[in-house]
């Protein structure tokens, strides 16, 4: 019944619309009918349970990426992400339709003023070590976290809580200094999970997290050797009746994309998460071999800051928008691979999304673009520098694409490629200019819009938009608990952004894995971390 | 010759303190710093602001720079940023790496081409030599990362070989750590190999221009014998010279060969580094390269003594 | 014997001629000039050579192999690798003609008055060159441009830092060479300012020795730029440079590996050429 979860691949071109649309129904229906059967949403952690699913078994993974460290509270690489998801759990599990369920906490309650959270924990749930873990645990864990003397870039994050406390052994309330209707997805996995009570007062707890796992999740650490591997083995503890199904994962660090798709072919690995598409179209025809692409919480997007005086008027950033054909930077940049998007990435879409035909500014329409930059007196033409961060594959092929297209509207555009830490301290200075970016949050509007959009000194407002109507829009979004009316705030925050531009998102990439036929029920989540993992079997 | 060295010693340290010190603050000056890549575009004033203490950035940069001398003095090179292990231990892997890299070069270099270089210096002229010559000077003017590309491309299409997957040490599997070595060794060494022959067929063609090898050979000593005592004699000494030299260049050269191949050795512990700004590991590591180098410069030396008795530097 | 062959040649002989005498006793050095010669014609009017535009994107006909249609095939967006690489000659030949340029003018004013004052200077700007040279080449490289910003202008600044040690060095020894000659002793008891001796006769002396270094240092750069090119900076894209093109090419090496072939080929082939040129300079000018 999971064989049409992930799409096979096709060629990209082949109509990728239909075939999106078609999954998205497929998924929905899915989602949809679990949340009937079952009380709980359960079942929908980490992906679906599979009733007939073999268990036991070594499932190897090959990864480009590897860990810099293990430490979810330290380390702030995606690479680390990935794989400490499954070691380590938060209270809440980042639903892939963009809802945060209850992980390690059972339910829980908000008070009538949005200030205090009651969270019921889950009763039953071990550490690695064996040891029960009770509210001390949790309270410890997320204190440790948000302290700013315990250096986690987490730590920001949780900064509008003002207290966490554990009531009783399974309760913990959190008291924040201002209503927030994104807390429950801000305590997820990214940063931090549940730890012993106590664990960072030993002077090298940190670096044993390289050598020992401390969390509840469903796998635990077995062997870290940078450069080399990171084997885990499945956690007996684990609270989840009948899952994990596998053993043992190894993960192998490989170093290039030509050595992946060698050990992919010759069954060296399992399975695997690519990236590029000149990749992609390496493995499209071996057999044995099964390709799947998933929606993504990625956005691959054109910033267009307005503290440079030409996009600081608003028919210039339209201009741009309406000169730019997103298909096309699409199939240049991840090879068609990817999902054109309006003003919501793609894994979103559906849940908290606006039909791109209800936007303005979304199509091509170069005579309009002219027409707007007359307006705005550069009827004789105008010159724009791009800025691209290096390292960032598609960004060479889609500013050339883009440099093109604008080219027909009258708008010269010059390329700029720089270092990636040259290109962050431009963005929080908020010195962007135009550039690309790519960025993606946790599945959740607030946490996607809010920092970015918002107007200062509550917001970073890194476009100098400085939009108090879209501004406020946020705000209500924030603050609104009651699910349909949050939808619509963020609906109309959408439109704002699109009809003035602050960002043109102009595409999703989407997740694609490779696995060969044994591997079974491995969903990739829009993140791209690896939760799927602990709902993979191998079939015999 | 105690002095020579104790004197040579000193300015060595020297070179390393500023070394350090153009480190330091070099590294600084390049925008953005991890706190920067950390947070991304996650950041926020508060959160720039007390994680730049926690990593004491927000020290000036001279307290910042004498606590890290201070310690490095004692031996402890602190704690890498992104990856949370001892730098020192870091280095250390990274540096065995690369030496078996550098070591490996040389002998390919050597066995390949000191004796080209003999070959081609006593027939100067003729057809061998050329080819010689050709090959030494193809072999100087490929960029190095380049001929690894294209070993890469010839033995992975022509022979469908590819190396294993994953890093293996020496001391794990011998096998796979040689096989994954083996395209980097072989571009690095065709280039070092080249730069071999070239010298000594310099030397070769200098020496049997010299006088007393022409009255030696017009006196009819065997070849065998004016081959080993003049010739090889004579270029003994400027060829430990040249490997001296080499090996630094190897240190220099390996930077980019490791990345491409993604070896865990110096180089690309030090480019992550500086993508990362990792400061205490990019200073650890740079502080071990330069190290490295002086000492290499300082055995050339004391060779030169083994070898050459009658040399005095006073 | 050959030589006095050369100086007995009577001045009257059309240059037209010698330069095939020249060429006949040289053939190596004759090819390498002729080479260079070409790409120097390429860098100054690539339009002659490449007929296809290297800037305009084509994505329906991306990763194709060299045909009839593109010569040596086309890139990721569809540009034609041929027309890429001709256009590129010039970008990189004259971001490694004005580096080195840079770098032969100040290290080798700093080489001569280090060599020929002597003293503290000569100790302090030798300490200052060998921190220099005590980092590897692509780390300083990539410091450098990190700290002044990506422009081509910075990429030719961190490559001079890194070759100045070496005319440094160079200017250094030929300037204590001089100083311990007669006639610089001469001068001096003459009591001619140092600035006119230094100008006059050592620097006189210096520049052959900085020249010579110019052309055998030329192919070495040309390989450092190509390895920054490589690490992605090199000139800006979507400006051809021969670098920029084999880090286009390093992502998808197995599946089109003509993007990197043919512009490794064209610095193996221009470094070969300079080579021989310089070798044979070397050759001619040991013999006078």
């Amino acid at each position: 019944m999971n064989q049409d979860k992930g799409e096979k691949i096709m060629r990209p071109g082949s109509n990728p619309w239909a075939r999106w649309r078609r999954w998205a129904l497929t998924a929905a229906a899915v989602v949809g009918l679990a949340g009937m059967a079952v009380p709980a949403a359960a079942q929908d952690l980490y992906g679906p349970k599979a009733a007939q699913a073999t268990k036991g078994g070594a499932l190897t993974f090959g990864s480009l990426v590897e860990p810099p460290a293990l430490d979810p509270y330290h380390q702030a690489a995606d690479a680390r992400i990935r794989f400490t998801v499954l070691m380590y759990q938060g209270l809440f599990y980042e639903a892939a339709s963009g809802e945060a369920l209850p992980l390690l906490a059972q339910s829980h309650t908000v008070s009538s003023d949005g200030l205090v959270y009651t969270v019921k924990l889950r009763s039953g749930v071990k550490f690695h070590s064996g040891q029960p873990m009770t509210a001390k645990d949790v309270a410890y864990s997320y204190n440790y976290l948000r302290d700013p003397k315990n250096g986690s870039p987490g730590a920001g994050d949780l900064a509008l809580i003002a207290a966490i406390d554990a009531v009783d052994d399974t309760t913990v309330r959190i008291t924040l200094s201002k209503p927030n209707a994104a807390l429950p997805m801000t305590l997820g996995n990214k940063y931090g999970g549940v730890v012993p009570a106590g664990y960072f007062d030993a002077p090298d707890a940190k670096q044993a997290l390289n050598q020992k796992s401390v969390g509840t999740g469903p796998f635990k650490l077995a062997e870290f050797k940078p450069n080399s591997h990171l084997a885990l083995v499945r956690n007996e503890h684990y609270w989840e009746p009948d899952a994990p199904y596998l053993d043992r994962i190894n993960i192998l660090f490989v170093p290039n994309s030509a050595g992946l798709i060698v050990a992919l072919r010759n069954k060296r690995a399992d399975l695997a998460l690519l990236t590029r598409p000149q990749d992609i179209q390496q493995v499209e025809k071996a057999p044995g071999l099964v390709l799947e692409r998933w929606p993504s919480l990625n956005q691959k997007a054109l910033d267009l800051g307005s503290e440079l005086s030409p996009l600081g008027d608003v028919r210039v950033r339209q201009a741009v928008a309406l000169a730019i054909d997103r298909e096309e930077i699409m199939r240049a940049a991840v090879g068609g691979y990817g999902k054109v998007i309006g003003t919501m990435v793609a894994a979103m879409q559906d849940r908290w999304g606006v039909p791109l035909d209800s936007l303005p500014n979304q199509k091509a329409d170069i005579e309009k673009a002219k027409a707007l930059l007359a307006a705005a007196g550069h009827g004789n033409g105008l010159s724009l520098t791009l800025t691209t961060i290096n390292g960032y594959d598609w960004m060479d092929p889609a500013a050339v694409t883009m440099k093109q297209q604008l080219a027909r509207a009258g708008i010269d555009l010059a390329i700029r490629r720089v270092d990636l830490g040259v290109w962050i301290k431009n963005f929080q200075s908020k010195q962007m200019g135009l550039t690309f970016n790519d960025w993606a949050t946790q599945p959740d509007p607030h946490l996607l819009f809010y920092r970015h959009f918002h107007k200062a000194p509550e917001g970073a407002d890194f476009r100098n938009w400085a939009n108090a109507d879209a501004s406020a829009l946020l705000d209500r979004g924030l603050a609104e608990t009651d699910s349909a009316k949050r939808k619509e705030a963020y609906a109309q925050f959408q439109k704002a952004l699109a009809e003035t531009v602050p960002t043109v998102m102009l595409f999703s990439a989407d997740h694609v894995s490779v696995r060969n036929e044994a591997v079974q029920n491995y969903q990739q989540h829009p993140t791209g971390w690896f939760y799927g993992l602990a709902r993979t079997y191998l079939k015999k | 010759m105690g002095r020579y060295l104790a004197r040579r010693f000193a300015a060595s340290i020297i070179t390393a303190v500023l070394a350090s010190i153009v480190v330091f603050l070099i590294v600084r000056a390049v925008p953005g710093d991890v706190v920067a890549q950390m947070l991304g575009q996650t950041s926020d004033p508060a959160s720039t602001q007390s994680l730049r203490a926690f990593f004491g950035l927000d020290q000036p940069v001279w307290t910042q720079y004498g606590r890290w001398i201070g310690a490095a003095l004692q031996g402890d090179f602190g704690i890498s940023w992104t990856g949370g292990r001892p730098v020192s231990m870091m280095v250390v892997d990274a540096f065995l790496v690369t030496l078996e890299i550098a070591l490996l070069t040389l002998v390919l270099a050597t066995v390949v081409g000191v004796p080209l270089g003999l070959l081609s210096g006593i027939y100067e002229g003729t057809w061998p030599d050329t080819l010689i010559q050709t090959f030494n000077l193809l072999g100087l003017a490929a960029p190095v990362f380049w001929t690894g590309l294209m070993l890469l491309v010839l033995v992975s299409s022509a022979l469908g070989w590819s190396p294993p997957l994953v890093y293996a040490a020496p001391g794990e599997s011998l096998a796979d750590n040689l096989a994954i070595l083996f395209l980097p060794i072989l571009a690095l060494g065709l280039l070092q190999a080249a730069a071999y022959s070239q010298f000594v067929r310099q030397n070769v063609v200098s020496a049997l221009h010299q006088d007393y090898v022409r009255t030696a050979i017009a006196k009819g000593v065997p070849a065998r014998i004016v081959f080993f005592k003049h010739i090889l004699r004579n270029i003994a000494i400027p060829l430990v010279t040249f490997m001296g030299l080499m090996l630094t260049q190897i240190l220099g050269g390996v930077v980019i060969v490791e990345s491409l191949f993604a070896i865990p050795g110096l180089g690309r512990l030090l480019l992550t580094a500086i993508q990362t700004r990792d400061y205490p590991v990019l200073q650890g590591a740079l502080l071990v390269v330069v190290i490295a180098a002086m000492l290499v410069n300082l055995g050339v030396d004391l060779l030169y003594r083994v070898i050459d008795p009658r040399v005095r530097l006073a | 014997m050959a030589q006095a062959d050369t100086a007995s040649l009577p001045q009257a002989l059309p240059p037209w001629h010698r330069l095939v005498r020249t060429a006949r006793r040289e053939p190596a050095m004759a090819g390498g000039v002729l080479v260079l010669a070409l790409l120097c014609l390429v860098a100054a009017v690539p339009g002659l050579f490449a007929g296809q535009s290297p800037y305009a994107i084509d994505v329906a006909n991306a990763l194709q192999p060299p045909s009839a249609a593109h010569l040596f095939g086309t890139d990721d967006t569809g540009r034609d690798i041929f027309a890429r690489v001709i256009h590129g000659t010039r970008m990189t030949l004259a971001i490694c003609a004005s580096a080195l340029l840079i770098a032969a003018v100040i290290g080798g004013i700093g080489g001569t008055v280090s060599g020929f004052f002597g003293g503290w200077i000569d100790q302090g700007l030798g300490r200052l060159i060998d921190v220099v040279l005590s980092f590897p080449p692509i780390i300083l490289g990539v410091i450098v441009t990190g700290v002044l910003g990506p422009e081509t202008s910075n990429l030719i600044l961190a490559l001079s830092v890194i070759y100045l040690p070496v005319f440094f060095r160079i200017a250094r020894s030929g300037a204590v060479g001089e100083v311990g000659k007669t006639y610089v002793e001469a001068a001096r008891c003459l009591g001619l300012p140092e600035a006119t001796i230094l100008r006059r006769h050592v620097l006189r002396n210096v520049l052959p020795l900085v020249l010579m270094q110019y052309i055998v240092q030329f192919p070495l750069v040309l390989q450092i730029q190509a390895a920054l090119g490589f690490l992605g900076l090199g000139v800006q894209p979507p400006t051809p440079d021969w670098g920029a093109i084999l880090q286009q090419g390093k992502d998808a090496i197995l599946l089109a590996p003509w993007i990197s072939l043919f512009p490794g080929l064209a610095v193996l082939i221009t470094a070969f050429a300079l080579m021989l040129t310089g070798r044979a300079l070397q050759r001619s000018v040991d013999r006078r």
